[in-house]
């Protein structure tokens, strides 16, 4: 081979390197969110250092995109069939799961007015909105008024002895161009959605969010769970610009009407208090009791 | 529960066209059957416009001339309003009819499908309650490599 030869195939090598770098490896390749979230930002340069004039415009009213339904990836079949790739225990958990919906009996953990928590999160239904500051950004979901917080002002986490399980966790990031980064960690175990998986709480993740175009925001996801999943899952949830004239986001509070009180039955199923009409507030008949 | 054959109790097996099931941000909606439809004609006692659902109590008469509150579950007022159902759409008195997705264990409540009015206009909890840009283009299966 020529040293002309020679030179082009370096060449060629290290374009293809650094874009290796630019773009991070596959997720697989880390060990945990930590390494792989560090290696984004290596790849980075730190970060891009955003002021007001530079931010992305995110502004409108978003909505995860039509036609999923309950799936957690998008990408998946059907509710039932997963992309996950479930340790034994969690597959058969899941398997079991699926069972007993098809039965009718099942209890959804946030039928008692908890938070979903995050990463179930990134599936539940409603409006929008993304508030992009050169500090933080706020992710805010309309169900149950659910904020994510990202600090992008150059903190870490919170340290270990500091912190406890929250349901959003404890996120930060970096600005890599138009693209956020987030690092989050310190979350609760939950389910991903109804009729999917459950995760542990040892779940943590790294997303990439970005404006693919004026209509859509783009979420690309990769959770690590060793518990719950043989190899890091990566999805990629997709956010649809509300076009609906004049539409606002409003105050969502679960605890608002008696009627809509549930309990769970030995057998696991979902089963309604219904007391009827003019039962009013549900904060009032807790006091009458 | 009475028997209420005036009331047009109709009782059918399988998803009908059009019908959805009901997307129940709250709880699981397995405690109504899917497979089952209930149209029951009423008057109206309440409409609770409150989240996480809302109620509209429905008093049925039936054969032997008793009465019967009857539940339809539907969405919260944010996704209500924007199918086009405000608070003010059903008054105590108004006269309507309603189809649900009746209760497995047999009590007086059903998923909220839809409510005919006597002006026979339809309010369906679930129709298109926002407008998106579309088409969507459908998200990558395979993630472009490292995020």
């Amino acid at each position: 081979m020529s040293t002309g030869k020679n030179a082009a195939c370096i060449g060629a090598a290290l374009v293809i390197l650094s874009v290796l770098l630019a773009s991070g490896a596959p997720a697989q390749e880390y060990r945990n969110s930590t390494e792989h979230f560090e290696a984004l930002k290596r790849a980075a340069q730190g970060s891009t250092k955003l002021t007001w004039d530079k931010l992305p415009d995110w502004t409108g009213v978003w909505t995860r995109a039509p036609g999923i339904g309950l799936k957690f990836d998008p990408a998946q079949p059907s509710l039932q069939q997963t992309t996950a790739q479930l340790a034994p225990e969690f597959a058969r958990k899941h398997k079991e799961k699926l069972e007993r919906v098809a039965k009718g009996i099942e209890w959804d953990p946030i039928s008692n007015c908890i938070p979903p928590g995050y990463p179930r999160w990134l599936t539940e239904p409603f409006l929008r909105e993304f508030a992009l500051r050169p500090e933080q950004t706020l992710l805010i979901n309309e169900m149950v008024n659910d904020i994510r917080r990202i600090y992008t002002d150059g903190r870490g986490h919170t340290p270990e002895d500091e912190a406890y399980p929250l349901w959003n966790g404890d996120s930060i990031g970096f600005w890599d161009g138009d693209s956020l980064v987030v690092h989050t960690t310190q979350l609760m175990g939950g389910q991903y959605q109804r009729s999917q998986p459950d995760y542990t709480d040892h779940v943590e993740t790294v997303e990439r969010w970005r404006k693919v175009n004026d209509n859509i925001i783009e979420a690309e996801v990769t959770i690590y769970d060793p518990p719950s999943l043989v190899k890091p899952w990566r999805v990629v949830q997709r956010y649809a610009r509300v076009t609906t004239p004049g539409i606002r986001i409003r105050s969502w509070v679960c605890e608002e009407n008696a009627n809509n009180e549930v309990f769970q039955t030995k057998e696991g199923a979902t089963e309604h208090v219904l007391p009827g009409p003019g039962a009013g507030p549900i904060m009032k008949n807790k006091t009458d009791k | 529960m009475t028997r209420q054959s005036t009331l047009k109790i109709a009782v059918a097996a399988g998803v009908l066209v059009g019908l959805g099931v009901t997307a129940s941000a709250h709880h699981s909606g397995a405690m109504f059957d899917p497979e089952k439809t209930i149209t029951l004609k009423g008057v109206v006692k309440e409409f609770e416009y409150t989240n996480p659902h809302s109620w509209l109590w429905v008093t049925v008469t039936n054969d032997d001339k008793t009465m019967t509150d009857w539940g339809f579950e539907a969405e919260g007022p944010s996704t209500l309003f924007r199918a086009g159902i405000k608070k003010g759409d059903l008054k105590p008195g108004d006269k309507v009819t309603v189809t649900g997705r009746p209760m497995r264990d047999g009590r007086p409540a059903a998923a909220w499908v839809n409510v005919i009015k006597e002006d026979g206009r339809v309010l369906q909890p679930r129709a298109a309650p926002v407008t998106t840009t579309a088409p969507v283009t459908p998200a990558p299966t395979t993630p472009p490599g490292g995020i």
